[in-house]
């Protein structure tokens, strides 16, 4: 690496980890609190029982617990150990970067003064584009969950993570309490061992736990969690850095694409996957990206939260890889074709 | 009683990634990393990761009870991960370091022209509205003071955006103005070697979203010989003429000198 080489990716590379760890670390935290002192089975409570409704409101909870894509990942690693189902673990993952407050006022911010011709009407560019990608966004973490409710966990998670669930698998409330009123659900929280619910042979410590000892519990817990996302999230920021300079090769063909209506959002949704911007701040980039359609950079604004290089490596902390690489096909797939008819109904001889 | 390693380990992966970023915040270097109020949240997770590893690695030694059981065969410790505490601290702190020692807080020409130093300006652009003042004359007087010289002072910004405003196109065209950047070396359309193109950065969030936000500055004879990327004050009579189908903001260089770089290097999102 040469030294103009050197210092350009020294550069990108501290600033995206500048820009990035606070976030984790704001995940991981909240991510060592729920392993301590969440109740296993508690977000269960507050989604609906049936599966597919459940599905539509975790693609809603990011508009009440807004998190950047960095931050969610450990969240909802936590939230699946703690019994949240993994339709709805992966709907709020694809979803809450996106349909959230922050997202929404930055994608209106960037897209201010801007208009967008609809059948020769126009509209405001900040409405119809955070509209869009929030919609958009919506449905596409929607369809994946209610897909996702319909596959066993053993094609989803990873192996480590399906081992601690079998170690740790929540008692339903409804079965707990056992034959001297002992209810579970007063411990909150998971044994992890076998545990025969009509015997009293099991080795069940309740024993009044220590305030202070749980705090020094769930910061070892946070900070194990951000060593492991950390890790990915640093191999992610240095190929990331690579591309953003140019270091790495092949970008500079992507402006010849601008006019492609069906590759375009396909090329975007590449550069969105090597670029890996923050969710909050991505459709600043989005709006500067003149030469191409509003469809174009609604695939780009939409595929960039769910699926970028740092994420490939943190989604690992959760899924198997084959499920991440036909994770990312679908919603590749579903993005696109979206996209190109957003462009489509667009008025076609409108060039933003 | 023997301590386990990531108690260890990992406090001390945290505390140098938050001394690298209070660090950063400290010195005022990171105002050219990141746009302002990610410099904030920087602190804070800067102080934050500090709190945490400080903590940890102070209560390393203590038995804590995590307030429930864990029996055999549950690997559930709440403090390691698979990989082994040795091979993460190489994998968070080896780019890190390589970084905090190769860096120059700034890019080189080659990624700049990555970053649109050298594209052709756009006549439509979002920042248009929130980066120029109400279209008058008067209204350009009364926003821009004027220097001893007489010339109007505008940023970089303002001129290269007035390309996507023929209101402001037309009120500042041939007005005699001064303003800032850093100067690079011209690539096209500079066959008698009179030209050079003078830049700021404009970040979003972070440095490496940063596009440059050019003008072509035209000497008319042959450039100062300064070192490439100096910040350079220049004023001169400021044109849009259309060049290879592209309409371009070209500064008529009458003086220059070289300058300071201004505390804020770089436009911000909400400047």
């Amino acid at each position: 690496m040469s030294g103009e080489a050197r210092q350009d990716f020294a550069f990108a590379f501290l600033s995206i980890l500048f820009e990035g760890a606070p976030f984790i670390l704001l995940g991981t935290l909240i991510s060592g609190f729920i392993d301590i002192y969440m109740p296993p089975g508690m977000m269960d409570r507050f989604l609906p029982k049936n599966k597919n409704l459940a599905v539509v409101m975790a693609a809603l909870l990011g508009a009440v617990f807004p998190v950047c894509e960095c931050a969610v990942v450990p969240v909802i690693r936590r939230l699946v150990r703690k019994g949240l189902p993994i339709s709805c673990a992966l709907t709020y993952m694809l979803a809450a970067p996106i349909v959230n407050p922050i997202t929404a006022f930055s994608t209106w911010k960037a897209f201010t003064n801007t208009s967008v011709l609809v059948d020769g009407h126009a509209y405001s560019g900040s409405m119809v584009m955070t509209a869009s990608r929030l919609g958009l966004g919506f449905a596409v973490a929607v369809l994946v969950g209610l897909v996702v409710a319909r596959l066993p966990m053993v094609w989803v998670l990873r192996k480590r993570l399906l081992d601690e669930l079998a170690n740790e698998k929540p008692a339903p409330v409804a079965v707990v309490a056992c034959d001297d009123h002992h209810d579970h659900s007063c411990c909150g929280h998971s044994h992890g061992h076998d545990h025969h619910h009509h015997e009293h042979s099991h080795h069940h410590d309740h024993k009044a736990p220590v305030a202070d000892n749980r705090l020094v519990a769930a910061l070892r817990s946070s900070l194990k969690d951000f060593i492991d996302v950390g890790v990915y999230f640093s191999i992610g920021v240095s190929i990331t850095a690579l591309f953003n300079t140019g270091i790495a090769p092949g970008a500079a063909w992507l402006d010849q694409l601008a006019n492609q209506h069906i590759i375009a959002p396909a090329a975007l949704m590449g550069l969105a996957f090597i670029l890996s911007l923050c969710s909050t701040s991505d459709a600043f980039i989005a709006a500067t990206l003149d030469k191409f359609t509003y469809g174009a950079k609604l695939a780009f604004l939409v595929f960039g939260p769910m699926f970028d290089l740092k994420l490939i490596f943190l989604y690992q902390s959760v899924m198997n890889k084959k499920f991440i690489a036909y994770l990312a096909i679908a919603v590749f797939l579903l993005i696109g074709v979206s996209a190109i008819y957003f462009q489509w109904f667009l008025n076609s001889a409108h060039t933003p | 009683m023997r301590i386990p390693l990531p108690r260890i380990v990992y406090p001390l992966i945290c505390l140098t990634w938050a001394a690298v970023m209070l660090y950063f915040y400290q010195s005022g270097r990171l105002v050219r990393y990141l746009a302002p109020d990610f410099r904030n949240f920087c602190l804070i997770g800067g102080l934050g990761l500090g709190v945490i590893g400080l903590f940890v690695l102070l209560t390393s030694s203590e038995e804590v009870d995590c307030g429930h059981d864990h029996s055999e065969g549950d690997p559930h410790d709440h403090e390691s991960n698979e990989m082994h505490p040795l091979t993460s601290a190489v994998l968070m702190l080896a780019p890190l370091l390589f970084a905090l020692f190769s860096t120059k807080d700034g890019f080189s020409a080659l990624a700049l022209s990555r970053k649109a130093l050298y594209d052709a300006p756009s006549s439509k652009n979002v920042f248009l509205a929130s980066a120029l003042p109400p279209l008058t004359i008067e209204e350009i007087e009364k926003t821009h003071r004027k220097s001893t010289t007489g010339e109007y002072e505008f940023n970089l910004m303002e001129l290269y955006f007035a390309i996507g405003d023929p209101e402001l196109l037309k009120l500042i065209d041939g007005m005699k103005v001064v303003t800032d950047g850093r100067m690079v070396a011209e690539r096209d359309n500079n066959a008698n070697g009179t030209r050079k193109r003078l830049y700021r950065l404009f970040i979003t969030c972070c440095a490496a979203d940063a596009r440059a936000v050019p003008i072509i500055a035209e000497f008319g004879k042959t450039p100062p010989n300064v070192e490439e990327n100096s910040w350079m004050k220049l004023t001169g009579v400021i044109r849009f003429p259309m060049e290879n189908g592209a309409r371009q903001a070209v500064l008529e260089v009458e003086t220059s000198e070289k300058s300071d770089p201004p505390w804020e290097e770089s436009f911000m999102r909400q400047q």
